[in-house]
């Protein structure tokens, strides 16, 4: 029904000429068009917990006065909020890795009160995509940690192919990945170019393993299996073209050495380490040999760009860090067609495809089906309760490790593979039917507990009633809700209100009222926690619609 | 025959699931297949996994003179020098002379006690491979060979070309079902997060911390408490209807976390102080736990169990020669010091404890460190192995050799399904069901590497 429903809308969006790429419409002549539809607030909602880190309700006032895409306009209009300057302008501590405690507070603080919230926001998705993390080597670069940061969301909203470059030259990328110091080969010691890079920025951050038609959907071969992108030789090629790279203005290459400022400019070229053969790209493409080290580099991301996966490729990757786990292939080819060609010939406007994303029937259901929407990540749920109740410490800052309770943290991913898998399916109905739910995958039992155990913390210990605050201590601002508590409907409204765009189920209400039952009415600081408290853990606050 | 019939049987029940959002409850796998009778004894298998790839290559080496050549010579900068190697003898002579990391003076001394062995140049295969039928696109490869994710999921669900969401151990917990009925934890559980390893069609892993189970801040069992009336109505409002599948799989999730973290809990509070050391580390950690878990069985009911751990940093794409003695001995001292708690407990035999990696490392250097490559060797340990010894044939680690399909990735002789069945006929699973274990089992000669008694 789901799939005769989306058919039944990209049919009529077809038929508008909308979606599409080649035949951009003419600018309608004549009457002005109609004033956007009103905006209800739950709709605000909803946006925002896709294109934000998390709703409030002054925002969806904006919403609501701009319009969907007035809003979406606005937002992609909006010049980046930085983190490095502000990890730069710290005193350094004793040891070097205790500053990424300020680069997390910067990065709390843009998400709870940037005004870029959008490129905030997909910068955070990138950073879910092409990741580097603390966790390890990099832990003693915080500098780099946070121009990187700032390097995606400066991209966030400029062409793909910009970003690679700026992704692949960054060192903090070639220090994770190990492309910053991989020199050519030398045969007499059996030593050649290191893959990893190669591998990575295929297989995660552009085309991917198997070929895709532009909606997404797996290419497979006559036996029904997937087609590989690309095979080893294609990578050796690439693993050749990434040499002779390390931190820039360095008396020799195997001299470099990281400072505070070569740690966040492009890697250098140095020309001497650069293999200068001949080199096997993707789609039959080889590269002559001894071309200058940046003309091998230029052509070998071109090469990559040019590939027809990457649309659908990037289109899935991004769908599912911002509105839905199981895009349907239509969606999916309606964003593709979008990053192959903005409508103006440009190929790769991720503005546009963030547009495209936000804007599209899918995004936007009249309808929700079950299987719309996400789980929202442990650390996307702590954002919105911060942003709702204006949490904020004493000294200014967000100092909390939250890897630790929330089982993530930016840049802080495990690994290369990021906190959870985009083909992760739990057991039960959600692998049974062929979908994923990649947030899922660390919602486990345990990271759970923890969540619920930091909530309980937070929301009943670390509020505007406590006392004995110490000036780090993040609290959140219950004053409205304290206020209210004596009455129990008009608490839960406020809380449903603020949470939840007055969206709250009955079953969750009738618990609530319960609870708050069984607390005096002079207990206004317990009712109004308790209250929040049972939002945030709930099963509708974790799921974005 | 009768195998076709329940694989027939098997794909039907996973098309029937796949065409309706509702949970059917189905016939068991151990319904359908028969299964194992009920279990009267213990037993516990330990998978340590080496996330990034283990270079195993440098944690087994040939110390003979001409093979240690040939080895210094691959591998150049990397090469750990001969007179470096500590010094092992296996009951059953190849002609060579091998040594371990010297890192790994713990997993040396073990061995000579004979309770580790080494399986050799084993990986995810489908098919038996050479050189040639590699070169010449004969045999049939598992997808993605060098990738880590890919061959992760190679190792932990054995499915080859079959995109698979379970897992060997998963599937071994599904046979046993009805063997164990009155367990009161699942027979898998990982101190590591989600694993495909464990993932299954009828039975759900349990997930908790490095340290155990954490118990619910805000909850209560006392009936006088308010906290107690905070479990409940947590409980009621995870178990009202919810309009969306993620709001339900998580719930499921939490629902869990609830009862079972419980249950653990008061058993392990009772759980005596083990006089083993463990050495510091998060390995160390989890494998101190499971011994702790392992301690309160009898409390829990249970008579099989699979417990996950890992640990990372095996990626040793950079400064390999720095990092490796401390990934090593940390993996051989963690894993000593969880052997020596299972004999304080009294269950040596009954525990079994195995490594699990994405794959070896190329023999050919990139500078510093090494790429992704395919075979390695893994190591197991328990007083059930037969110990001190080698299994599998020890590939001479030359470039350009009979084994290396290029920059020294090594062909596997011994497949990853070879490796699980022979762990899991130990564990209690029916010869004629190790083809759901192990699914291309019956592509190699041999089905029980031999490597446990």
């Amino acid at each position: 029904m789901r799939n005769l429903l989306i058919l039944a809308t990209s049919l009529l969006l077809a038929a508008c000429g909308g979606g599409g790429g080649s035949d951009a419409p003419s600018p309608p002549a004549g009457p002005p068009p109609p004033p956007p539809l009103a905006v209800t607030k739950a709709e605000a909602y909803q946006l925002l917990n896709q294109a934000t880190f998390g709703a409030t309700e002054a925002e969806a006032d904006r919403v609501i006065a701009l319009g969907i895409e007035g809003w979406i306009d606005d937002q992609l209009a909006k010049p980046p909020s930085r983190h490095l300057p502000y990890v730069q302008a710290q005193e350094l501590p004793e040891f070097i890795g205790q500053l990424n405690a300020e680069r997390l507070s910067i990065w709390f603080d843009r998400a709870v009160h940037a005004d870029d919230q959008l490129r905030q926001r997909v910068a955070f998705a990138l950073s879910e995509i092409m990741v580097v993390s603390q966790v390890g080597v990099l832990n003693a670069y915080p500098y780099a940690l946070a121009g990187y940061y700032d390097v995606l969301a400066v991209n966030a909203f400029g062409n793909y192919r910009d970003l690679i470059e700026d992704v692949t030259l960054h060192p903090a990328m070639g220090i994770y990945l190990s492309m910053l110091g991989n020199e050519k080969p030398n045969p007499v010691l059996n030593i050649r170019p290191d893959e990893n890079y190669a591998r990575e920025l295929m297989q995660l951050f552009s085309i991917g393993l198997v070929e895709l038609r532009p909606d997404g959907t797996v290419v497979t071969d006559l036996d029904g299996v997937p087609v590989p992108t690309y095979d080893q030789s294609i990578i050796e090629g690439f693993a050749h073209v990434f040499t002779g790279w390390t931190f820039t203005g360095a008396r020799s290459f195997r001299q470099a050495r990281p400072t505070r400022l070569n740690q966040v400019l492009p890697m250098e070229l140095y020309p001497d380490f650069h293999d200068t053969g001949s080199k096997k790209l993707l789609n039959g493409i080889v590269l002559a040999p001894d071309q200058p080290g940046e003309q091998d580099l230029a052509d070998a991301l071109d090469n990559i760009f040019a590939h027809d996966n990457v649309g659908p490729f990037i289109a899935v990757r991004l769908i599912q860090r911002l509105v839905t786990s199981n895009p349907s292939p239509w969606y999916v080819a309606r964003v593709a067609s979008v990053f192959d060609d903005n409508g103006m010939g440009e190929r790769g406007d991720l503005g546009a495809v963030v547009k495209a994303i936000l804007m599209d029937p899918e995004a936007r259901p009249d309808m929700p089906m079950e299987i719309d929407g996400k789980l929202k990540e442990p650390l996307l749920r702590l954002t919105q309760l911060w942003r709702a109740y204006d949490a904020e410490a004493a000294n200014g800052k967000y100092l909390l490790y939250p890897s630790f309770f929330l089982g993530q943290g930016p840049l802080q991913s495990p690994s290369v593979f990021n906190f959870f898998s985009p083909f992760y399916a739990p057991p039960g109905e959600i692998r049974n039917s062929s979908l994923v739910a990649p947030e899922l995958e660390i919602a486990t039992e345990f990271q759970n507990t923890m969540v619920t155990n930091f909530f309980f913390f937070q929301v009943f210990g670390l509020n505007s009633a406590s006392t004995d605050l110490d000036e780090d201590d993040i609290y959140i601002d219950l004053d409205e809700e304290i206020a209210l508590a004596a009455d129990i409907d008009a608490l839960i409204d406020r809380v449903d209100e603020k949470l939840l765009a007055g969206q709250m189920s009955d079953p969750l209400r009738e618990q609530m009222v319960n609870m708050l039952g069984r607390l005096g009415p002079d207990d206004t600081v317990l009712r109004a926690a308790e209250a929040v408290y049972l939002t945030v853990t709930s099963p509708e606050y974790a799921y974005q619609r | 025959m009768t195998k076709m019939n329940r694989r027939d049987f098997l794909r039907a029940s996973s098309a029937m699931a796949a065409a309706s959002f509702a949970a059917t409850p189905g016939l068991t796998f151990a319904q359908v297949a028969g299964g194992p009778g009920p279990f009267t004894d213990y037993k516990a298998l330990v998978c340590v996994f080496l996330f990034g790839g283990n270079d195993s290559f440098n944690m087994l080496v040939p110390r003979s003179v001409a093979e240690h050549d040939v080895y210094a010579a691959s591998r150049q900068n990397l090469a750990i020098a001969r007179d470096d190697l500590l010094t092992i003898t296996p009951a059953t002579p190849d002609g060579t002379d091998y040594g371990l990391h010297p890192a790994m003076t713990a997993m040396r001394d073990l061995f000579n006690e004979d309770r580790v062995s080494f399986v050799t140049n084993v990986g995810p295969l489908i098919e038996p491979v050479t050189k040639e039928t590699f070169f010449n696109g004969s045999a049939t490869l598992p997808p993605q060979l060098f990738s880590h994710n890919d061959q992760q999921d190679q190792w932990n669900s054995l499915r080859g070309n079959i995109p698979s969401k379970t897992g060997w151990a998963g599937r071994m917990a599904d046979l046993v079902q009805s063997a164990v009925a009155n367990q009161q934890m699942p027979t898998n559980s990982s101190l590591f997060g989600t694993n495909l390893l464990q993932s299954a069609d009828e039975t759900v892993a349990y997930v908790m911390g490095p340290g155990g189970p954490v118990p619910f801040q805000g909850f209560s069992l006392d009936e006088t408490s308010l906290l107690y009336q905070q479990r409940l109505a947590f409980l009621e409002i995870l178990g009202a209807e919810h309009g969306s599948v993620y709001e339900r799989a998580f719930a499921d999730v939490q629902r869990r976390a609830i009862t079972t973290a419980d249950t653990i809990t008061a058993a392990i509070d009772n759980a005596p102080d083990l006089t083993t050391v463990f050495p510091a580390g998060p390995l160390a950690t989890q494998l101190e736990t499971v011994a702790k878990l392992i301690a309160v069985r009898d409390d829990l009911g249970m008579q099989r169990q699979v417990f996950f751990v890992a640990t990372g940093g095996f990626d040793s794409h950079d400064n390999q020669n720095e990092d490796q003695p401390g990934l090593l001995g940390g993996v051989s001292e963690s894993i000593t010091a969880f052997f020596r708690a299972t004999e304080e407990l009294g269950v040596a035999d009954q525990v079994t404890t195995f490594t699990q990696s994405d794959f070896g490392r190329t023999l050919t250097s990139n500078g510093d460190g090494t790429d992704h490559a395919w075979g390695g060797n893994q190591l197991v340990v328990g007083g059930a192995v037969k110990g001190g010894d080698l299994y599998g044939s020890y590939p001479l680690l030359e470039i350009g050799g009979d084994d290396d399909v290029g920059g020294g990735r090594m062909i596997p002789t011994i497949s990853a399904d070879q490796y699980a069945a022979t762990l899991a006929r130990w564990f209690g699973i029916p010869d004629a069901d190790l083809d759901i274990v192990a699914p291309h089992i019956d592509n190699f000669a041999v089905r029980d590497l031999g490597f446990m008694v």
